[in-house]
């Protein structure tokens, strides 16, 4: 819970990590991929206040009582929801595991939500791993990561018939939640792996789930967007927006911020620090301190003290059926926010 | 022939995402020409993982825009530090197309992807240049002037759209004048593009700079 001004917030952070990145992890003969992946993160981390930053080997690997400092001590954060990232193909326990999560989460089962992952292209024995770990884990949420490498393939598409199944499985063990994150790659290389059109489709196909497009879309905001006026069940994942932009170019942030409140709305747009690529604490704090930072963005809609509510945790919440206490929840059931501007776009 | 006629033909590729010249985004990290004419480019990008497809497009288009130059050598162009710098180079090098580089990757060559990014990139210039006009939807391309007005008269002419002073200044992504009832829905959309690849293009020269310890220019 975080207080300013007498405003009391329930932060739930919807993407957070406790990952393994030393080089005793990383795969013989994919050391230049392990290294160059982790070492892409803590160049993210540079764009945060610089007193957030860490060494490059802190970084690598940081222990449970750092990430319970720094979410639960320091950071506001009430709930958090792990986002496991596994390219096994690089890391040999993987980069992110449900195991290794499920280890973190075991010290506070109250307050940290554990997402699983499938890989289409597993085929039978993926779809039976699912089962497991959904049973194990009680998932509610999968994670998937479209340009992860997976036996010579560079990625694969969200509607490609192999995934049917793997979504067809997930409504049936009650995972609502499908967290999307688009990478440099798919198959075939030379198409626009980020992309957001194989979203749409399955988001229009599975209409009882619902797709948090992690990173909005980045570096795709503008396909994005325009999806999510069309989507009822697809959501903003604000990880990296707020890490990446809020500090490093506030400019390029407001007007990011004016879109996604103009096109997706207050109420699909979820809050994820990205920890450990940044800490929440000055992200839950610059989010309630922010506003626009002159009259040019005065046609964006604004960002009320209801907006960071919903943001900062209740949108969350509501998805994932996590019980917020009732003084920190909005006086009224209030309705969705309007989006008549929005709609007057679409229809027109 | 000197480095700085090098950079000026490096200064005419764009990335193609960005729709920024490499040089601006800094992503040419060294740049040599021998007594011999014989050019050695070096080019570095934001992360290692930059997508692999338009890591190749700047890299082969900064090769063909140095051997355009009148008296040139040999010309070697090579990506640094990528996780497909190899397959990339060695392509690059070769003068062979991305499929060559990527062997059963790839359902055919990158033109169709560079189109797209064009068409997106003349709407997003086109949404900071509507409001330089007092009537929109009578404006004709000659009516526009600055960089932004330029750049869409080359992405225009790269699109095959009619790109001459007389015709509609505002089309949209398909080359199609933008009705006078459609300009808001267009304006809100170009804005829309316009952000989002500004804010790349921030979160891109922040990382080159973390990457490459850089100090802060302006953009």
């Amino acid at each position: 819970m975080y207080e300013k001004d007498g405003e009391k917030y329930f932060v739930l952070d919807s993407h957070t990590h406790f990952w393994n990145a030393s080089p005793e992890n990383w795969v013989k003969g994919a050391e230049e991929y392990a290294k160059g992946w982790i070492e892409c993160f803590h160049a993210y981390q540079g764009l945060g206040p610089p007193e957030t930053h860490w060494s490059l080997e802190d970084f690598q690997k940081y222990s449970p009582e750092r990430f319970e400092k720094d979410m639960f001590e320091d950071g506001h954060v009430d709930v958090a929801i792990f986002q496991p990232t596994y390219l096994k193909e690089w890391y040999a326990e993987g980069f992110n595991t449900v195991e290794r999560d499920a280890e973190m989460a075991a010290r506070h089962p109250d307050r940290l939500i554990l997402n699983g992952r499938f890989d289409p292209r597993d085929g039978d024995p993926g779809l039976r791993q699912l089962e497991e770990d959904a049973e194990r884990f009680g998932l509610k949420g999968v994670k998937l990561y479209t340009a992860e490498w997976n036996a010579g393939s560079r990625g694969y598409k969200l509607d490609a018939p192999i995934c049917a199944p793997f979504f067809e499985k997930c409504l049936e063990l009650g995972i609502k939640n499908v967290h999307v994150h688009k990478g440099p790659t798919i198959w075939p290389l030379d198409k626009d792996a980020f992309d957001v059109a194989d979203v749409d489709k399955v988001a229009t196909r599975y209409q009882e789930l619902n797709f948090i497009v992690e990173h909005v879309g980045l570096p795709r905001i503008e396909d994005f967007c325009f999806m999510a006026t069309q989507e009822r069940n697809v959501y903003a994942g604000l990880a990296v927006v707020v890490g990446g932009l809020m500090h490093a170019r506030p400019r390029f942030f407001a007007k990011v911020m004016g879109e996604l409140l103009f096109w997706v709305g207050e109420d699909k747009m979820l809050f994820g620090a990205d920890y450990a690529i940044w800490e929440p604490k000055w992200q839950v704090e610059g989010l309630v301190d922010w506003d626009y930072p002159d009259e040019t963005y005065s046609d964006y809609p604004r960002w009320t003290t209801s907006a960071k509510k919903k943001v900062l945790g209740l949108n969350a919440a509501k998805l994932y059926g996590v019980e917020v206490p009732p003084e920190l929840r909005l006086p009224v059931d209030e309705e969705p926010a309007s989006r008549e501007d929005s709609q007057l776009v679409e229809s027109s | 022939m000197t480095e700085d006629d090098v950079l000026a033909a490096l200064g005419t590729v764009y990335d193609p995402e960005l729709d920024e010249p490499i040089t601006a985004l800094r992503f040419v990290a060294a740049c040599e020409v021998a007594d011999s004419g014989a050019v050695d480019v070096r080019l570095r990008l934001p992360t290692p993982q930059c997508a692999p497809n338009f890591a190749y497009l700047m890299a082969a288009d900064a090769r063909d825009a140095v051997l355009a130059l009148p008296g040139v050598g040999e010309v070697t162009v090579v990506l640094e530090d990528h996780y497909t710098g190899a397959e990339i180079n060695a392509a690059v090098g070769r003068g062979a197309g991305f499929a060559e580089a990527f062997p059963g990757e790839t359902a055919g060559q990158l033109g169709a992807l560079r189109e797209l990014f064009r068409r997106k990139a003349l709407v997003a210039r086109q949404g900071r240049l509507l409001e330089t006009v007092a009537e929109p939807a009578s404006a004709r391309l000659g009516d526009l002037s600055g960089p932004d007005a330029e750049r869409c008269r080359e992405l225009r002419r790269a699109l095959a759209i009619d790109a001459s002073d007389e015709a509609p200044a505002f089309v949209r992504g398909d080359g199609t004048r933008v009705p006078a009832g459609e300009l808001a829905r267009f304006a809100r959309m170009a804005s829309l593009t316009a952000t989002s690849l500004e804010a790349n293009g921030g979160v891109c020269r922040s990382l080159l700079q973390v990457r490459y310890g850089m100090e802060e220019v302006a953009a």
